[in-house]
């Protein structure tokens, strides 16, 4: 068993420096054929299919990523087809071949349970070795997730790469020595947390690729939620969107922009869409909660209704689910927890096309091809980057905030040869 | 518009009515009654208020306990604009809460007849602890939270609430131009030896009595002999908390310097969303609910009320107020439920400890904004 791969909780900057190098050396002297990582990961894929972890939020996801089929493309897209068979490809009369960067640091966020694990995974196809810092909070299931990677992987291919290290987020100097020993950095998180990763003393040549921080909403035109048959199921997806990861994550919707249609009523969607949160929350009750995030709905909920008399609401007695129900086109601040503004509009072109930058995914339900066509460029013009069928909003894909995942972490080394 | 004969007669007959002794059921039965009535007339006065009351999952009409009916979260007091039951005309006094700094504070606006009400809640229930008598009033505080102002702040209001126990007032800090305050100590020894004998009253914010009293007391070795005086404190912990100053600490050093037993320091609980209630601790170290109040806590999972033995969100519930909404509030303080009628002390109802202020929510996570988008920074940065 490789001591690396269960989690450590590191005391000093040495810890670090030496664990990172030893990576460094079995990054540099074993080269990992990408068909051999492939082949670990849809092992371990199916070792993840156990009851234990099933509630585990975004587990499913997590499978379906590991699986050759979702990867294969990924590779092909951001690296090409000779990148899969470990080889060069012709450039013109130079040749190019992927060449891992070394060792690969990760800072994911708290608040997704196997983005550890998803960050890892990344650097792993690029034949990387893997320093990751798991948060407290996240420690027991990245360790079960890496465990069942432990028992797959026969002759440690992927193990032996990976130094699992567990420290307090205030540990300064700690961070300080993660960051001066990796070569490329993937630093996940919300705003003030990356900001001061990215201070920290990487070596000059590290390339270091950020996700988040970013928020997501989702959108409906009337033809889409005033069809009586389709809007149940529409429902179930926005909710499904929403229940996911707490509503914590950058792709989760905060706000829906329901185009508005006078021969509509709202009303009737909002009974809808109160049935599914519902169904959903007794699907998937919450086992705990923060006592803020409680004080957070109850404040979200009440001022919301305090605002302006029009303004309206649905929700349970307890803090389970909240939606409310407006009209505007600004994105209201967040506030988690199942707690989904729905804001009524007249045009969703004219929402779409304000956006700042900040939205991450767009989740689009419209009928129309060609409307949406146009809502999807509107928001590729405003910042937005992705836009996705709205139920499939935490669907991890690259490029992942309008970068791609791997590619990042590899050296592309061009050759042209001596005799030419 | 005064609020209507029907209810101020009930607030008056429980204003009236024996304040920890009256049987728990009735007591129940007739706060819950008037709740409703005093719900209705909020509705009719404010209409953003009756839009928030509309939407509560049970129609406060058909709710059969205290705990169903509709609660406004302590936040929403920050609402711009206040949260008012009455004509701007009708205003007598604002009082803030003790917001910190870039923090908005709360806002509650008193009418004549709610301003007399609060003043008679807290006479009544401080008289239970510490008897009827008029008697020299120490503050420890600066006289500038004496003063009379349309807007008043925490502090003073708690301060000028205890003014109808005295036969004197004397305050012993003081502030010097530039802002610092110190203690007066001349003129605390001159009390001291005036008051030797006599039964006093002392009140100031806790962290106040501690850094400004009883710490520079303690450096010089000072003991004020002062063996009747009766010490109330509220406003929190938390500031102590960071120091390491725990309340046993805290009671037994005030105690020291005034030279009293520590059971003559005694903590109580309020706020100026609840003015007119306060929770002082009996000598079981409990809190107790008058008949004109009730307090429920939350599991912060369901919000459902907890049972004894376990803590969550404290609501504090009062008759007293209808120049604003704050018959039901649900704070941000943790408590726990010690029992239900049950307190040695004899004291009828909920007693309950309280448990802290919520702890703040880690600032972590990819869809976190707060920082840049929303401009409203918290924590102190990297992940969890």
């Amino acid at each position: 068993m490789n001591d690396l791969m269960l989690t450590q909780e590191v005391h000093s900057p040495q810890e670090i420096t030496c664990g990172a190098q030893r990576l460094r050396e079995i990054a540099r002297q074993k080269e990992i054929a990408p068909q051999t990582v492939l082949e670990v990961f849809e092992q371990w894929a199916a070792a993840l299919d156990v009851r234990e972890l099933r509630e585990v939020p975004g587990l499913a996801f997590l499978r379906l990523w590991l699986r050759r089929g979702t990867l294969e493309p990924v590779l092909l897209r951001e690296l090409g087809p000779d990148f899969l068979n470990g080889g060069w490809r012709k450039d013109g009369r130079a040749r190019l071949r992927a060449f891992p960067l070394g060792v690969v640091g990760h800072w994911p966020a708290g608040n997704i349970e196997i983005q550890p694990v998803l960050s890892l995974t990344c650097a792993f196809l690029g034949g990387n070795g893997c320093l990751v810092r798991v948060p407290r909070g996240l420690l027991e299931i990245t360790q079960q997730i890496m465990e069942k990677l432990q028992e797959v992987d026969r002759y440690g291919v992927l193990t032996e790469r990976t130094f699992m290290v567990s420290f307090d987020h205030s540990r300064t100097n700690l961070h300080e020595a993660m960051a001066q020993a990796v070569d490329g950095a993937m630093i996940w998180g919300g705003a003030e947390a990356v900001s001061q990763v990215r201070k920290l003393p990487f070596p000059h040549w590290a390339r270091v690729v950020v996700f988040g921080p970013r928020l997501s909403v989702a959108a409906m035109d009337a033809e889409a939620w005033g069809d009586r048959a389709e809007r149940s199921s529409w429902c179930r997806r926005i909710a499904r969107d929403v229940w996911q990861f707490e509503q914590r994550a950058c792709s989760s919707p905060q706000a829906l922009f329901l185009e508005f249609c006078d021969e509509r009523d709202p009303d009737e969607f909002v009974k809808d869409l109160g049935e599914a949160f519902q169904e959903e929350n007794r699907l998937h009750p919450r086992r705990q909660i923060e006592p803020s995030l409680t004080s957070g709905i109850c404040l979200a909920r009440a001022l919301w209704l305090l605002e302006d008399a029009p303004n309206r609401a649905v929700f349970p007695a307890s803090p389970d689910w909240t939606i409310l129900l407006g009209r505007g086109t600004e994105i209201p601040k967040p506030t988690q927890g199942r707690t989904l503004s729905v804001l009524l509009v007249d045009d969703l072109l004219e929402v779409i096309s304000k956006f700042d930058g900040t939205v991450q995914t767009l989740g689009l339900a419209v009928k129309s091809a060609q409307r949406e066509e146009k809502l999807a460029q509107a928001a590729g013009r405003s910042g937005v980057d992705r836009v996705v069928k709205m139920g499939r909003m935490h669907l991890f894909s690259s490029p992942w905030d309008g970068v791609d995942l791997i590619r990042p972490m590899v050296r592309l080394v061009r050759h042209v040869r001596s005799q030419e | 518009m005064s609020a209507p004969v029907e209810i101020t007669q009930c607030i008056e007959s429980l204003l009236t009515a024996p304040l920890y002794g009256l049987d728990p059921k009735a007591r129940h039965s007739s706060l819950l009654a008037l709740l409703k009535i005093e719900l209705a007339y909020a509705c009719d006065r404010n209409p953003r208020f009756r839009n928030y009351v509309e939407h509560w999952p049970v129609h406060f009409h058909t709710a059969d306990t205290i705990a169903d009916l509709p609660y406004l979260p302590v936040g929403a007091f920050k609402a711009t604009p206040t949260l008012a039951l009455v004509d701007a005309n009708e205003i007598k006094r604002t009082l803030t809460s003790s917001a910190t700094t870039g923090q908005v504070p709360s806002r509650v606006v008193l009418d004549a007849e709610t301003a007399k009400r609060m003043t008679k809640g807290v006479i009544t229930i401080i008289r239970d602890f510490i008897g009827p008598a008029r008697r020299p009033y120490l503050v420890i505080d600066t006289p500038e939270n004496l003063s009379t102002q349309a807007e008043l702040g925490a502090r003073g209001a708690a301060i000028q609430g205890l003014g109808s126990f005295a036969t004197e007032v004397v305050c012993c800090l003081r502030r010097d131009p530039e802002g610092n305050t110190s203690l007066d100590l001349e003129k605390l020894l001159d009390c001291a030896a005036k008051w030797r004998e006599a039964e006093v009253l002392a009140y100031g914010f806790t962290y106040v009595i501690w850094t400004h009293l009883a710490q520079p007391l303690q450096r010089q070795g000072v003991t004020l002999d002062i063996p009747n005086i009766r010490v109330l404190h509220s406003g929190g912990w938390k500031r102590l908390e960071r120091e390491a100053v725990t309340r046993d600490v805290f009671i037994r050093g005030v105690a020291s310097v005034f030279g009293c037993s520590a059971d003559r320091v005694i903590d109580f609980y309020g706020m100026v969303e609840n003015v007119g209630v306060v929770y002082p601790d009996c000598e079981h170290g409990n809190k107790h609910v008058p008949a004109f109040a009730e307090v429920v806590v939350r599991n912060p999972l369901t919000l459902a009320p907890v049972a004894a033995g376990q803590q969550g969100l404290v609501q504090v519930c009062s008759v007293l107020p209808t120049s604003f909404p704050g018959f039901l509030v649900l704070t941000d303080d943790m408590a726990e439920i010690i029992d239900y009628d049950e307190c040695p002390c004899g004291r009828l109802g909920t007693s309950f400890r309280f448990a802290g202020r919520v702890p703040k929510a880690e600032v972590r996570g990819c869809g976190n904004l707060e920082t840049t988008r929303y401009q409203q920074g918290q924590g102190n940065g990297l992940h969890e």
